[in-house]
């Protein structure tokens, strides 16, 4: 028992030092942007179009990002990748980006509001995913954490399609 | 939120349990003190944390600056990490009677990759690349049929555990041998069925390739020259 003791203490003082805080040097916070807005970004893109809702103070948001980030990496040629931030602080965005798609190819929005989910046909629980085909055409929508494998079938239908 | 992940490990559970049963109602499973159920479970969730902190350490992410995403495993599970933490915590739990109870338990661990498999049905995730062979299948709303690989992975390793039921069963293998096969058949449907899948990353292939020659090697190794030097002595 005390051992166990000894290792949760020793645990929490190491997640306690662990601060999150990145440098966010050159990052730019995401641009706000209206409904009307992405709509017609969404119907105008003659690519495919992923667009992930996010905010920093979500944890499945935090949990499902790095598997974004490489598939933006791995498909930015193909798929145009856009992340939309929903009732979000302008510094959480920032850290948010610093820290997980600082080198990945997303263009970033900022929806304080959060009603453009909505109006795409999703919800205001974050984080949602939208695969559109180009046009606007809605293919898919993942509501909640995103995985792996969901991920590359919805892309692959989008190049596929 | 989403519980289709705990319907697929539900399923995988299941399958195991089954197994483990069977075994045991035809006097197949004598093999240990240790209650294998037990062990088995331990060391399944143990290994899914494991690879779950090693995918965050991958993917640049502090496990210790953020421990509650931890049990986030949707976001993704490295296979190398669990598998290699399961068998971690396997060897630890089952250190007085490793080989007889890896034996005990190889069979059923099969028929739980195969119903982990399966589970592909309730997370929506059985389709790999494009097909146009008159099994494959389109998702909802989309023209480009796919190969339901996931059910080619679940079919391949259920009739794998049926073999090793049958074998253990009708051989009586030499110690070893059993849990040898069992990891040559798990890493060799994973490398069979892993070209048909869609990933981010490709899947660890060099993992399954070890993991077949450890198998592999294991098997020789228990069969043939353990063997002939005990009938030796």
């Amino acid at each position: 028992m005390r051992r166990l003791i000894l290792v949760l203490a020793v645990f929490a003082i190491a997640a306690a030092s662990c601060s999150s805080s990145v440098p966010t040097d050159g990052v730019e916070p995401p641009a706000q942007v209206t409904n009307s807005e992405m709509q017609e970004l969404l119907t105008t893109s003659t690519e495919p179009i992923v667009l992930n809702v996010w905010a920093s103070w979500c944890t499945p948001c935090r949990s499902e990002a790095p598997l974004l980030g490489k598939a933006a990496r791995e498909f930015s040629d193909e798929v145009r990748f856009i992340g939309l931030d929903v009732r979000d602080s302008q510094d959480g965005a920032v850290s948010f980006i610093a820290e997980f798609f600082d080198d990945a190819p997303i263009e970033h929005f900022a929806d304080p509001g959060g009603a453009i989910p909505v109006e795409l046909g999703g919800t205001r629980g974050v984080p949602l995913t939208f695969f559109f085909r180009s046009g606007g055409e809605l293919s898919y929508l993942h509501i909640g954490i995103i995985d792996e494998r969901t991920l590359a079938l919805q892309v692959d239908e989008l190049r596929e399609g | 939120m989403e519980f289709t992940l705990l319907w697929a490990a539900l399923i995988a559970a299941v399958f195991a349990y089954a197994v483990l049963r069977w075994e045991a109602d035809r006097g197949n499973q004598g093999c240990c003190s240790g209650n294998l159920w037990e062990v088995a479970i331990t060391s399944a969730v143990a290994g899914i944390f494991i690879g779950r902190i090693v995918m965050m350490l991958v993917d640049g992410v502090n496990p210790l600056g953020h421990p509650m995403d931890v049990l986030l495993v949707r976001s993704g599970v490295s296979t190398a990490g669990a598998s290699l933490g399961a068998a971690a915590v396997f060897a630890w739990l089952s250190r007085r009677e490793p080989i007889a109870m890896a034996d005990g338990i190889s069979a059923a661990a099969v028929a739980g990759l195969a119903g982990w498999q399966a589970g592909c049905v309730v997370r929506g995730t059985c389709l790999g690349t494009a097909s146009g062979l008159p099994w494959a299948f389109a998702q909802d709303g989309s023209t480009v049929t796919r190969h339901p690989v996931g059910a080619y992975a679940a079919i391949l390793l259920a009739f794998a555990a049926l073999a090793l039921v049958w074998f253990k069963a009708r051989r009586s293998p030499a110690a070893g041998v059993a849990a040898s096969l069992a990891i040559v058949a798990a890493a060799g449907v994973r490398l069979v069925t892993e070209p048909l899948q869609l990933s981010l990353s490709g899947g660890p292939t060099w993992f399954y390739w070890s993991a077949l020659a450890a198998g592999s090697a294991g098997t020789l190794w228990f069969g043939l020259i353990r063997r002939r030097r005990t009938a030796d002595r």
